[in-house]
């Protein structure tokens, strides 16, 4: 099923990093079994629709040490608010919007992400989000898109992520995804992803205007942005240092990455 | 254990109850507020983040309700002390985060300073009636603590004992002060630290391998650990059993143990302040600031010779069933003030069994209730002969006088 | 003796005056630029809408005499949606304050944006969460203090024509409380236009904002604006951020043609 695939994807990434997987901790709102959390070494929390951005950032300045890493499959909707100011303030967190194109379980209504393919049952009349343009304009560091089929890629990306600081959108497309396990592939779901895979073209640091999806054209998939800029933490100690002097201790020290 | 004489602000200060709040919040070694500015709560947020940097705390005035209570449960799970301020509005947005928080047995508390009316209301008078919602707002099968201030030194004292209510039972505790206490401008005494006692979280120190995120021993709470100890932990809201994983049967779930972690602990939480009781034939059964207005008609009651009881609630929720049963047997009535229209009331009434009559005082709210109202109540009960049923909503003067009653009971 | 009366009055509830804003405060500049506005306009009266959220800004609906509502935080925007949507007929306006609209409504506002529905925002920015006694905002420019940010502010702010333009509105200005004509003449042009139409009015805080940082009063700023201001029309929103105390670009930034959402929706029905 497709959220393997993103979940194999941040296992090879986590390898390759090699940060210390203590201090990765996963804040999920699509449900993930034990069987495929366990193997990664993580901390994993699976909570309610749409707030893991605002759970991240409550882990990340209870505990600076940690590396968060929000999956998130309700991210532009329930979650919009909270992308648009996170990234706004530049909170050190990962955020992986998980893009199905529809609303898990209900394959007949829409969300707010469904392009007009020509084989779906109905076409959805309301025009996509184009996150990665969205998740620019308020001042991410680092935006990415992929499919799921991607593998190399996308865990390229979640690496150089997890090895930068700042606010990172990687969006994962990936449609027809399965959001309970007892329902069974079927063939068509399986060509969804193929044919967002074979309609990709990789344009790395395209102009984030252009990367709508339409239905018509060539989906543009790559790395778009990848700017440093201080994190929230950083500003607040900043601000704090030169305005109480040393009387204030810096909050966090620096972050584990060995 | 004693709070750290760092976090700790002792001296004697003249200061209104948002701040105390803040303040006591901060002495129970409260590292974490997650925000966002809603009258009449603000000053507390302003407080603590005046404080922040000097205690090592941090403050984050999120966008939304909706994100602040998700990063307090955040930081909660990353280890740390951590509480929001809200009031109604803010309150009923929080809701389904809260559940979310009793359900993964996150300790946090909630300072929600009660304002008036439902929706915008009066965002700068006083009300009670949030008290079911501090109880019943989140879906799903829960128990809270809540705990009713009715003075700034209350409300620091109370911040305390929240906290140390909250790591103990790994329960969402409420804080349920209101507009009038928030904005009175009184004397509060701040201890030494060594006089502040402060509970911390039971913290797991066995082998990684033989943890159970959510395996509890006959005291019912789970002894926990926090992200970024290598524990690799899984938690999920969704039904889980004592290893963490989803489990569809609700019996092999942690559900009933959710709710008794408070309901068997009862007796060990609940807390009234009584007076009066052993010859009482009426009692007053209040809280918050309704409590202090009951204390002159209680007085003026006494002094004309009718021997009134009082009950002042400090744990709103549990409620104090058992206690309020075995009085009710023994008197007449039960006059319950509320800044609401009838709360609390039907609790009383429940836990009566209709052993005695129950006269709710209400209030609509923007201001307290007229001492001579609850008088006048306190008389009807004292001179009752007959036994009702239900609750006798008592009709205030404000309300016959707006109304046109003229007079009549 | 002839009974004067103020230019204004049709469109005001006059037992509601003198309204509750203080001295030196934009708001109600930006309330006669709209009333002058919409004399202009050919519009039914009667089927223009006003809906505000909670603020300073908020209490506008409580003073024009049109069909106002008053609703809650940050959810003046879905509930000028479903009117739009339950009566088309409507012209419907939002106007509310910076952290109603962007900070607790931001969800809100990128959805409609996206969805390109019709209807015209006002929003009217102080930097301050004002109502509640001067928080911090996500406006709130760069070590500007406030009474949650007593060290000065470290956020860096958001910038509203940018989050606009790219989650898709139509028609994009800023003006300032100062620049009163040009303001009425964008709102009078973003009343005709179909779609979701922005306009960002920057306006003194004189009691919050200007206090608290020590700049002056409402006088003091209109003077900093009448200095500082820069008509740059057709802007990239990138460069549009504002740092404190220093240049403000206004203008009209984006005007552009898209199908709004009951266009589309009639669209997809019919085929």
């Amino acid at each position: 099923m497709s959220k393997y695939l993103i979940l194999n994807a941040f296992g090879k990434a986590l390898e390759k990093s090699g940060i210390n997987k203590k201090s990765v901790s996963i804040v999920s709102d699509v449900f993930y079994p034990p069987e495929a959390i366990k193997p990664l070494g993580i901390d994993f929390f699976h909570i309610n629709r749409g707030r893991s951005i605002a759970f991240a950032t409550g882990l990340k300045l209870g505990n600076p040490q940690i590396k968060v890493v929000a999956f998130s499959g309700d991210l532009a909707t329930l979650g919009g608010n909270h992308i648009i100011h996170a990234s706004r303030k530049n909170m050190d967190i990962i955020a992986i919007c998980i893009n199905n194109f529809i609303y898990p379980g209900f394959s007949q209504k829409h969300s707010r992400k469904k392009p007009k393919f020509g084989f779906s049952v109905y076409s959805n009349f309301e025009r996509p989000f184009n996150m990665p343009h969205l998740a620019k304009s308020c001042g991410a560091t680092f935006v990415a898109r992929w499919t799921a089929k991607h593998t190399k890629h996308l865990s390229d990306s979640i690496t150089k992520a997890l090895q930068t600081n700042g606010f990172s959108a990687i969006e994962v497309l990936s449609p027809g995804c399965n959001y309970f396990a007892g329902i069974t592939d079927n063939e068509e779901k399986d060509n969804l992803l193929q044919y967002c895979y074979e309609h990709s073209q990789v344009n790395n640091n395209e102009d984030t205007k252009n990367l709508e999806i339409n239905g018509n054209g060539k989906i543009i998939v790559g790395e778009f942005v990848e700017k440093e800029r201080p994190t929230f933490l950083d500003m607040y100690n900043e601000r704090l240092t030169k305005v109480l002097g040393d009387k204030f201790e810096p909050y966090g020290g620096k972050s584990v990455r060995d | 254990m004693k709070a750290n004489p760092k976090d700790v602000r002792t001296g004697v200060f003249y200061i209104d109850g948002d701040v105390a709040a803040a303040e006591g919040a901060i002495a129970a070694g409260c590292k974490f507020l997650g925000g966002y500015p809603i009258t009449p709560s603000t000053e507390a947020a302003e407080a603590f983040a005046r404080r922040a940097p000097q205690v090592g705390a941090m403050f984050i005035q999120m966008e939304d309700e909706l994100g602040s209570i998700s990063t307090v449960m955040g930081a909660s799970a990353a280890g740390k002390k951590a509480m929001t301020i809200t009031s109604g509005p803010g309150y009923s947005l929080m809701m389904e985060t809260i559940g979310l928080g009793a359900m993964l047995e996150l300790p946090f508390v909630i300072i929600n300073v009660q304002r008036g009316g439902p929706s915008t209301g009066i965002p700068t008078r006083a009300g009670q009636s949030d008290m079911m919602q501090a109880r019943w707002g989140s879906h799903g099968d829960y128990e809270v603590i809540a705990l009713a201030p009715d003075s700034p030194q209350e409300s620091f004292d109370f911040a305390i004992k929240a906290f140390n209510l909250a790591e103990k039972y790994r329960v969402p505790v409420m804080l349920m002060a209101d507009e009038c206490v928030g904005h009175m401008t009184e004397k509060v005494v701040i201890p030494k630290a060594s006089e502040i006692s402060i509970v911390e979280r039971k913290w797991y120190k066995g082998e990684k391998d033989k943890y159970l995120p959510f395996g509890t021993d006959k005291k019912l709470v789970p002894e926990m650990v926090k992200a970024g100890d290598g524990f690799g932990l899984y938690i999920t809201a969704l039904a889980h059993s004592q290893n963490g994983y989803p489990v569809k049967d609700i019996l092999k779930s942690t559900a009933k143990r959710l709710v008794d972690k408070v309901r068997l602990n009862a007796p060990d939480i609940i807390e009234t302040r009584e007076e009066g009781l052993d010859d009482a034939e009426v009692v007053v059964i209040s809280y918050g600031i309704s409590s202090r207005v009951a204390y002159r008609a209680i007085e003026q009651a006494r002094e004309s010779g009718i021997k009134v009881g009082n009950i002042r609630l400090i744990t709103v929720w549990p409620f104090p069933d058992e206690r309020i049963a075995e009085i009710a047997k023994k008197v007449k009535g039960f006059i319950i003030p509320e800044i609401n229209y009838g709360q609390i009331a039907f609790e009383v009434e429940k836990c009566v069994h209709g052993n005695s009559n129950v006269v709710l005082v209400p209030h609509g709210g923007s201001s307290v209730h007229n001492p001579i109202d609850i008088l006048g109540a306190i008389k009807q009960v004292a001179k009752e002969k007959k036994r009702y049923d239900g609750i006798f909503e008592y009709k205030t003067q404000l309300e016959m006088k707006v109304f046109g009653n003229g007079g009549k009971k | 003796m002839k009974q004067l009366t103020h230019p204004m009055e049709a469109f005001l509830r006059m037992d509601r005056i003198p309204h509750i804003w203080c001295p030196g405060c934009g708001i109600g500049l930006t309330v006669t630029a709209f009333v002058e506005a919409i004399k202009k306009t050919d519009l039914d009266l009667n089927k223009l809408v006003i809906v505000s959220g909670i603020g300073c800004t908020g209490r506008v609906a409580g003073y024009l005499k049109l069909d106002s509502f008053h609703t809650t935080h940050g959810r003046a925007i879905p509930f000028a949606t479903g009117i739009k949507l339950a009566n088309p007929e409507l012209k419907v306006v939002v106007i509310s304050g910076d952290g109603d609209l962007i900070s607790i409504g931001g969800n809100h506002f990128i959805h409609a944006a996206r969805r390109n529905i019709n209807m015209l925002v006002i929003c009217v920015n102080n930097f301050i969460y004002a109502m509640t006694g001067g928080q911090v905002a996500p406006t709130t420019p760069l070590t500007a203090y406030t009474t949650t940010s007593p060290f000065g502010n470290f956020d860096p702010p958001a910038n509203i024509p940018q989050i606009a333009e790219s989650a898709g509105a139509v028609y994009v200005a800023r003006w300032t409380a100062l620049h009163i004509r040009r303001l009425t003449a964008s709102i009078h042009e973003a009343l005709y236009k179909p779609g979701f139409s922005v306009i960002e009015v920057i306006s003194p805080c004189a009691q919050y904002f200007s206090r608290i940082n020590r700049l002056g009063d409402g006088l003091d700023m209109m003077k900093f604006y009448h200095e500082n201001s820069e008509i740059r029309h057709g802007e990239p929103t990138e460069n549009l951020s504002i740092d404190y105390q220093k240049r403000i670009i206004v203008g009209k930034f984006i005007d552009r043609e898209r199908p709004t959402y009951i266009e589309s929706y009639k669209e997809w029905r019919d085929k």
